[in-house]
């Protein structure tokens, strides 16, 4: 596993302005959605990225589309960096890679009938017309399980599932080499969820694709993934191979999540240890000093409000396992209560640090 | 909603590549929206009413001639001896004038008939270039945003702000009456009405993820906003264009009224009734027919739009309609 990453992420940062409260003056707030994100995808690999809601997964996905331009950073494709490309130099690399969005529902034109709708690659990009465009967009169809005789319905005449194959079809269709997967299963009835995940995993297995896949549900990622990185508040706490992040999390932030998995076993689960984070994720307008996490972090100590910690391997672990923490846990340690260790009182005034370093956000 | 999603399984299970069981789905016909909308509208017998009654009207405007030649009256022959009373006054309805005669002994039925082809034609054309400019204006507006989007939002608000009928007798005025100056100034201050109303709606279409979806395709705007967004509006528009065409036809009536309409000869409802006010009292026939025709066919153009929005928007029924105004 030590080929040239498909996709390199370095220092990737995506601020959305937020409208002051007062009329004149006052400073410009950004909200930090992605705020110093390294992260390397290697061909052929699925990428798992976990994180609460509002962490920022779904506007790094964004990024990684240019569906939002990057505040600052620099996103590299193929070895290319795709982050300042023009809207006419992407054509060519949005048809390498391709999204599928989370909401089956939103993401389908209600008004377009299915098969124009995945025979849309075909017509932005000029590739097939006509009769041959259909046979292509039926072909698509019957691959992602639907039925082709289907093509004249309307998204509207399909259950959840369905929907979702219709947009996987659409995604696939240019064969791209990499699919970002934003909350693919999220929306859909757990039966249907592992129907839809397995259709994936074939569809990676037939074309080589490479997977950037994110999800807040850690069984989902785990069923999925090669390596799993964590994402807390617009930053990676956390990046490894799959079952080494399970097995060892380093940071209390993912011991705090894998804790909250549920296990099948009822003697297990009675005996498990759960951490119950306190507190609210804090807001990513003004956020925390140093490790981003030590407002809800059992294990804080002074240095953590301090020191923005490096993101590297630690306590003798491979260089794939890289945790931002300066008190990583070690292996088998719990984390001991779920309080955290510094007061809330002491966050407003360090809060700010991160805006002056902002750099100018561009609308959207 | 559970019980229905559990009533329709997926077709294919994810694992394998067989195909979904293709007996039920040959026979089930892909309806969509327009079809169930024109089949709603269909079930609607004040509308279906309607729509013959504005069926009827346009067969009249078109066959005016034959009207004409049916009477034996050409439009803008003065029967000055049989249509004229010995006091110099019109004649009532006969078996020669079927709805009487006007003021210089003209056959009314006949004017009336050539009326409709100038009501119609205006109400049409300009609703057309009003629909046309309103629809681009607020696509633009609405989905390019930013500095595009603050010109185009302050001329609408510009433009709905002026009085029309005012500007349009002030205008009307100057460039002169004609037919094609009562479309251009009808045209120019009506689209605004429309603008906004697709703008409204395009501003909530284009946070939608379908757009993102094309984007990420590489779509460009212009694909995004006609392929994408543009049918997703387009009910509105077609609501709002049935209930837009009495009013250019009762604005032309006006102006044509207040004498700034399409010079003399020339038959249309709005002069007719112009010429006929000094004859109330005499030639009941004279105001009561052309006012009838205007009456009728702005009533069947309202009700027939009002089953437009029924029909595409079922769960708001008509009472509410009235209620919310527009």
């Amino acid at each position: 596993m030590s080929t040239e990453p498909l996709i390199k992420v370095r220092d990737a940062r995506k601020l959305f302005p937020v409208k002051s409260g007062k009329l004149f003056g006052g400073q410009q707030d950004y909200v930090h959605a992605v705020d110093g994100v390294d992260l390397d995808v290697r061909p052929g690999e699925t990428l798992g990225l976990v994180g609460e809601t509002g962490c920022g997964k779904s506007t790094l996905a964004r990024c990684i589309t240019r569906l939002y331009d990057l505040t600052s950073g620099t996103i590299e494709f193929d070895g290319q960096d795709i982050s300042t490309l023009s809207r006419k130099e992407m054509r060519p690399v949005r048809r390498e890679i391709q999204m599928i969005f989370q909401d089956p529902y939103g993401s389908l034109n209600p008004r377009r009938r299915v098969g124009s709708i995945i025979g849309d690659p075909f017509a932005i990009h000029n590739i097939v017309s006509g009769r041959e465009r259909r046979v292509r967009v039926q072909e698509l169809m019957e691959r992602v399980g639907l039925n082709p005789e289907h093509y004249n319905r309307f998204p509207a005449e399909f259950s959840g599932g369905q929907r979702q194959r219709i947009g996987v079809a659409r995604a696939l269709a240019l064969r791209p080499k990499v699919l970002v997967c934003d909350e693919p299963v999220s929306a859909l009835d757990v039966s249907i969820q592992a129907q839809v995940l397995n259709l994936l995993i074939d569809l990676q297995d037939d074309f080589g694709l490479t997977y950037v896949f994110i999800s807040h549900d850690l069984s989902v990622v785990r069923h999925v993934s090669d390596r799993i990185a964590v994402m807390y508040l617009g930053k990676i706490v956390e990046t490894a191979p799959s079952e080494m992040l399970f097995e060892l999390p380093r940071h209390p932030y993912t011991r705090a999540l894998l804790s909250a998995l549920p296990v099948a076993d009822p003697d297990l689960a009675d005996s498990r240890e759960r951490v119950v984070l306190a507190g609210d994720i804090p807001s990513p307008v003004h956020p925390p000093s140093g490790c981003r996490f030590h407002t809800r972090c059992p294990r804080a100590q002074e240095d953590c409000v301090q020191i923005v910690p490096p993101t590297e391997p630690v306590l003798g672990d491979p260089p794939e396992h890289a945790t931002a923490c300066l008190h990583p846990l070690a292996a088998g340690e719990q984390l001991a209560g779920n309080r955290p260790t510094i007061s809330d009182t002491e966050l407003d005034d360090t809060s700010l640090d991160d805006l002056s370093r902002g750099k100018e956000a561009s609308g959207s | 909603m559970s019980e229905q999603e559990m009533a329709r399984t997926d077709p294919a299970p994810g694992a394998g590549g067989d195909s979904a069981p293709a007996d039920t789905a040959a026979g089930i016909e892909a309806r969509s929206p327009w079809t169930l909308a024109a089949r709603r509208l269909l079930h609607d017998k004040v509308a279906m009413v309607c729509l013959v009654v504005i069926g009827l009207i346009v067969l009249l405007a078109v066959f005016a001639p034959l009207v004409a030649d049916l009477t034996g009256h050409p439009p803008n022959q003065q029967y000055r001896k049989t249509g004229l009373s010995p006091a110099g006054l019109p004649v009532a309805p006969s078996g020669e004038f079927w709805l009487g005669t006007d003021s210089l002994g003209r056959d009314i039925l006949v004017r009336i008939a050539y009326g409709a082809r100038i009501s119609l034609l205006v109400g049409v054309i300009a609703t057309a270039i009003t629909v046309a400019i309103g629809v681009v204006v607020g696509l633009a507006a609405g989905f390019l945003g930013g500095w595009v989007d603050t010109v185009l939002a302050r001329l609408i608000d510009i433009i709905l702000s002026v009085p029309f009928l005012l500007v349009a007798i002030a205008l009307v005025s100057i460039i002169g009456g004609g037919l094609f100056n009562t479309v251009l100034v009808i045209g120019a201050f009506s689209w605004a009405s429309v603008a906004r109303i697709v703008r409204g709606q395009v501003l909530s279409l284009r946070e939608r993820e379908f757009v993102e979806a094309s984007r990420s395709l590489a779509a460009g705007n212009a694909r995004i906003m006609f392929v994408d967004i543009l049918p997703n509006v387009l009910a509105q528009v077609i609501v709002y264009t049935t209930l837009l065409i009495p009013v250019v036809i009762v604005v032309q009536a006006t102006l044509s009224f207040l004498g700034l309409g399409l010079p003399p000869p020339t038959a249309d409802w709005g002069g007719m009734l112009s010429e006929s006010q000094k004859y109330y009292t005499t030639s009941w026939w004279f105001v009561l027919f052309p006012g009838l025709a205007l009456l009728v066919t702005t009533l069947a153009f309202n009700l027939f739009g009002d089953g437009v929005r029924d029909a595409f928007d079922p769960r708001t029924d008509r009472m509410m309609a009235a209620k919310g105004g527009d």
